[in-house]
């Protein structure tokens, strides 16, 4: 698909689901759903540094912070309508990337990074000592109830999240482009060996200080709305370590070499983000974030799209057949069951009595031979069917303990179509077609995980 | 006729080690320059601070003319110098042909008259993938590759670039004896076509088939330049490299 | 403010002193990131994890701190062992370290504060001595004991460390690994065990540092974060892989941020250590001693 048409199909489906949620109506999903879309933003801005060109920027939340706290500055001076807000912290936030980029970027990568965190610490410390903005105590911004977009009045806060997904169709699309441009082969030399790509032509402190600063205005465009949707604006938080952290581990969890991989990256742990910070506590969160990035980068490091991109590439090499098609979706299937069934039995865990605490415990198993099975099934590991099987059987006697408990047409209904899909997997990797695959064969290349 | 490259009192130190101790060295254009040295020499250094990759301390480079010091490496290429790496530096993430497009797309590209559309790109890629023996081997990928077409990709990456002067920097090593003669013949196609090549090499058997002129380093300094024939009888060569 | 010489005689010893202090805390990051090319930005969390461990058996058996930090040396060679197998097995081997190994180092800072967070809570915790709330005044200068104590201590481990490396052969082969590591396998040695044997002694260096740091100030789990660029700027500033080099470095910014605080006030004091990393790091980045 060239650009031009990606582009209009990513604001389509950007405008898409802001009328779908519209139509649901509940106020929630757009107060959640506007955290899990900016994180879309900032990892894919992440990723065009980080993961294209190879630099790690620990700094997210200096650049985020800029957009936020350049919002703050006009709403005390002179409030300006949020598109314009919107340029103007993108300049703002592009012209430090650009600073940075230059002091720092014609050392090695490991120098870059630490001065971006430097960065992080020096900003914040000059936002609490700068009173107008509130300094340390923060700062308070009203946000109007409602405003209006061609005719319609639109609740402010669904007004924000509009904005943040059309943003955020406008970073992916972005990304996407320069992934298949010139600039994107340039890129990914720098990544590859930037000795070999300046002796080939590649300018490379040019293109790095292009993508610093793109990286770095799409941060603080992501930033810019953030105090009319939060309300109270203060330094420790906006500047907050969760922001480098989630913005580092979406791209690497989900694959950092191409557009799509910080899209399921941040979707999938926003997701469970909003879940375990209600369920549990964000502390707790922010552990499981911790764990999965250093979980991720010790097993798979090309994160989920490497994995499924490695699986493909000896399971069928060509096109994907219908063999490794099922496999994906059953290896998905259980990842992302068994993430959040750590994070539903985790929150049981802490919650409830000894015999609570018994079932959460077995829960918690039950997940771990989810995640384990479904990283078997895409690495070939021998025995990763019969895991996988395993994990399905156990899950139908918890669906049954499931409806048994609760017979209500609903709950009766939900639990029934997991059975069913549970008892398709199985038949499907009982399979002989499929089974041979985890067999060990001469010749057969071995994974390298 | 001034030369095509000149080094002039090329000196480079690493701490307390000197690496290069003022190389005179010039190189004609259209000829066929073979540099050899025991290891340690400085022969890879000297590469380096040719081509940009390394700064050296005192002398200069001109490359047609014009002085090249402070020049990052990527315009000594677009200016048409390149070179091939000792231990092959391949774009792991991309296929064989997409590495060879790097050059084309940023070197070639972006000359004053050198302007490609795709279509040229695609067909001057495949161009140099015949003329190496790749042909077969332009959607894997370098971690597939055998060592020999590791080698042929390095050179023919340089290649790419469509320099006026290529370094090739023992592009050779550990390939057989009817592949030394394949790359050999291939360098001398490449010059036959215009391209000055100087060549580093450990395999004299090549390097004498090959040279014109003969240069030899020693300890990071040039003792002898001339014709082979005579270099290789000079006994301050054969002490400090040859052996007797 | 009147800027008396009291004022600025004080400023300049306690910058001194905290320098001192700040050698301690940096040294590990010198020998991994200076000579064994490992950025280990972790390296703060384990120092905090050093002060909480202080803390507890501080706490619970009144043991002096500075004899916890040395009684848990081993303990975390051990971790820094551990830490170090896990990185060669998951990084250096597979030859992709820079965006993964920076990340999986950064994962477990972020773990560690996240973890002392959820066992410790927010609150500053510190530890109690006979000689921490003791000061000395020799004419104009006050001498508190709580940073003069961590400083010599400080000063002595560094001396052991300099002396190790420069004197024995273990130490001389930990020197060697940085420079050529084929030289070191001909001559028989081991270059992964040096190597994972030079970044466990760095480690280990953050059982007594944590211990020197809840002496000098109470601790809660994101301290580790100022130290970053603190341990850094130091590096950088005094030329990595050199131990003389990191003491002027740390004295230099201990100064820096003593009269900064003293004059302009404590808050801005993170500032100084990162601005000066990244100046540094724009005009000079082979530091003052350079390699």
């Amino acid at each position: 698909m060239r650009a031009p048409a990606f582009f209009a199909a990513a604001i389509g489906t950007a405008i898409l689901i802001f009328i779908v949620g519209c139509l649901i109506g509940n106020d929630y999903l757009f107060f959640a759903g506007y955290t899990v879309v900016q994180f879309v933003v900032l990892a894919s801005a992440w990723n065009i540094l980080g993961g294209y060109c190879g630099y790690v920027n620990f700094g997210t939340a200096a650049f985020f912070a800029l957009g936020a706290y350049t919002s703050v500055f006009f709403h005390k001076t002179f409030p300006l309508p949020i598109p314009v807000l919107l340029a103007i912290a993108a300049l703002v936030s592009g012209l430090v990337g650009l600073g940075t980029g230059y002091l720092t970027l014609r050392l090695r990568g490991a120098f870059f990074s630490i001065a971006t965190l430097a960065l992080a610490v020096v900003l914040q410390t000059f936002v609490v000592n700068w009173d107008y903005v509130g300094g340390s105590r923060g700062a308070y911004v009203i946000r109007p109830n409602s405003v209006g977009v061609f005719g319609f009045e639109l609740d402010y806060v669904r007004y924000l999240c509009l904005i943040m997904l059309l943003l955020a169709a406008v970073a992916v699309a972005i990304a996407r482009t320069i992934e298949r441009s010139k600039l994107g082969y340039g890129f990914a030399t720098i990544r590859d060996d930037e000795l070999a790509a300046e002796a080939s032509g590649v300018p490379t402190l040019k293109l790095k200080l292009i993508a610093t600063t793109l990286s770095g205005a799409l941060m603080g465009m992501a930033g810019a709305p953030f105090p009319y949707y939060i309300g109270y604006v203060e330094p420790a938080s906006t500047f907050g370590l969760p922001y480098a952290v989630n913005s580092i581990a979406m791209p690497l969890i989900g694959g950092t070499t191409i557009w799509f991989g910080p899209l399921i990256g941040s979707i999938l742990l926003g997701v469970l983000t909003q879940l375990a910070t209600v369920t549990i506590s964000s502390a707790v969160n922010l552990l499981l974030v911790g764990a999965l990035l250093v979980g991720f980068v010790i097993v798979a490091p090309n994160g989920l799209v490497g994995l499924v991109q490695q699986f493909l590439r000896i399971a069928s090499p060509g096109r994907p057949d219908v063999r490794s098609t099922g496999l994906v979706a059953v290896a998905g299937f259980g990842f992302i069951v068994g993430l959040f069934d750590v994070v539903f039995n985790l929150a049981a865990l802490l919650a409830s009595d000894v015999s609570g605490e018994a079932i959460a415990t077995a829960g918690l198993v039950l997940a771990a031979l989810w995640l384990v099975s479904s990283y078997g099934l895409m690495t070939i590991r021998r025995g990763s069917p019969l895991l996988a099987t395993v994990a399905f059987g156990l899950s139908i006697l918890l669906a049954v303990v499931h409806i048994w408990i609760d017979r209500s047409l609903g709950n009766v209904a939900l639990w029934g179509v997991g059975v069913a899909v549970a008892i398709g997997a199985i038949w499907f990797l009982q399979r002989r077609h499929v089974q041979e695959l985890y067999q060990p064969r001469l010749g057969q290349p071995e994974v390298a995980a | 006729m001034s030369p095509l490259l000149q080094a002039k009192g090329l000196g480079k130190r690493f701490g307390g080690f000197v690496a290069l101790d003022g190389i005179d060295l010039d190189v004609a254009e259209g000829e066929r320059l073979g540099l050899i040295g025991p290891n340690g020499s400085g022969k890879s250094t000297l590469v380096n601070c040719l081509c940009g990759t390394l700064a050296n301390e005192t002398g200069t480079v001109t490359f047609e003319g014009r002085v090249l010091d402070g020049l990052p490496a990527h315009s000594r290429t677009r200016l048409g110098l390149a070179r091939s790496f000792q231990l092959p530096r391949p774009f792991v993430s991309m296929s064989v042909a997409e590495n060879l497009k790097v050059p084309l797309l940023y070197a070639v590209d972006s000359r004053a008259h050198g302007h490609l559309t795709p279509a040229q790109t695609n067909e001057r890629c495949e161009e140099l993938l015949g003329l190496v023996g790749l042909v077969d081997c332009a959607h894997k990928y370098p971690r597939d590759l055998t060592q020999v077409d590791m080698r042929k990709l390095e050179l023919a990456r340089a290649m790419a670039a469509e320099p006026k002067l290529l370094i090739a920097d023992e592009a050779m090593a550990g390939l057989s004896h009817s592949e030394v003669s394949d790359i050999v013949a291939l360098l001398i196609r490449l010059n036959e076509r215009g391209t000055t090549v100087i060549l580093i090499e450990h395999i004299m058997r090549a390097v004498m088939h090959f040279s014109q002129r003969l240069a030899v380093l020693v300890s990071g300094k040039k003792i002898a330049d001339g014709r082979p024939e005579e270099v290789i009888r000079d006994p301050e060569v054969e002490r400090a490299y040859l052996g007797q | 403010m009147d800027l008396t010489a009291d004022l600025l005689l004080n400023a300049l010893v306690s910058g001194l002193l905290l320098g001192g202090f700040y050698a301690a805390v940096t040294v590990g990051i010198s020998m991994s990131f200076g000579i064994l090319d490992i950025v280990n930005i972790a390296h703060p969390g384990f120092i905090i994890v050093g002060s909480y461990v202080a803390y507890i058996l501080n706490a619970r058996f009144g043991l002096d701190p500075v004899l916890i930090g040395v009684v848990a040396l081993p303990f975390f060679y051990v971790l820094g062992a551990a830490t170090y197998q896990t990185y060669h097995v998951s990084f250096e081997r597979r030859g992709q370290e820079a965006l993964r190994s920076l990340a999986f180092f950064f994962g477990l800072l972020f773990i560690t504060e996240v973890v002392l967070i959820l066992v410790f809570g927010v609150d500053y915790r510190y530890v109690s001595a006979p000689y921490i709330d003791k000061s000395y005044t020799f004419g104009l200068i006050q001498l508190p004991m709580r940073m003069v104590v961590p400083c010599v201590m400080s000063l002595l481990m560094l001396v052991l460390l300099q002396l190790f490396l420069t004197r024995t052969f273990l130490g001389r082969a930990i020197m060697a690994v940085a420079q050529d590591q084929q030289a070191l396998r001909l001559m028989a040695a081991d270059p992964i065990k040096i190597k994972r044997i030079a970044f466990a002694i760095s480690i280990a260096t953050c059982s007594l540092a944590g211990a020197f740091l809840i002496i000098i100030q109470p601790v809660e789990p994101s301290i580790g974060r100022e130290y970053i660029g603190r341990v850094f700027a130091i590096c950088v500033l005094g030329g990595l892989g050199s131990l003389p080099g990191t003491l002027i470095g740390a004295m230099l910014l201990g100064i820096v941020e003593s009269f900064t605080a003293t004059l302009y006030g404590p808050s801005w004091a993170p500032a100084i250590s990162f601005g000066l990393l990244l100046l540094t790091l724009a005009v000079r980045p082979a530091g003052l001693m350079g390699r």
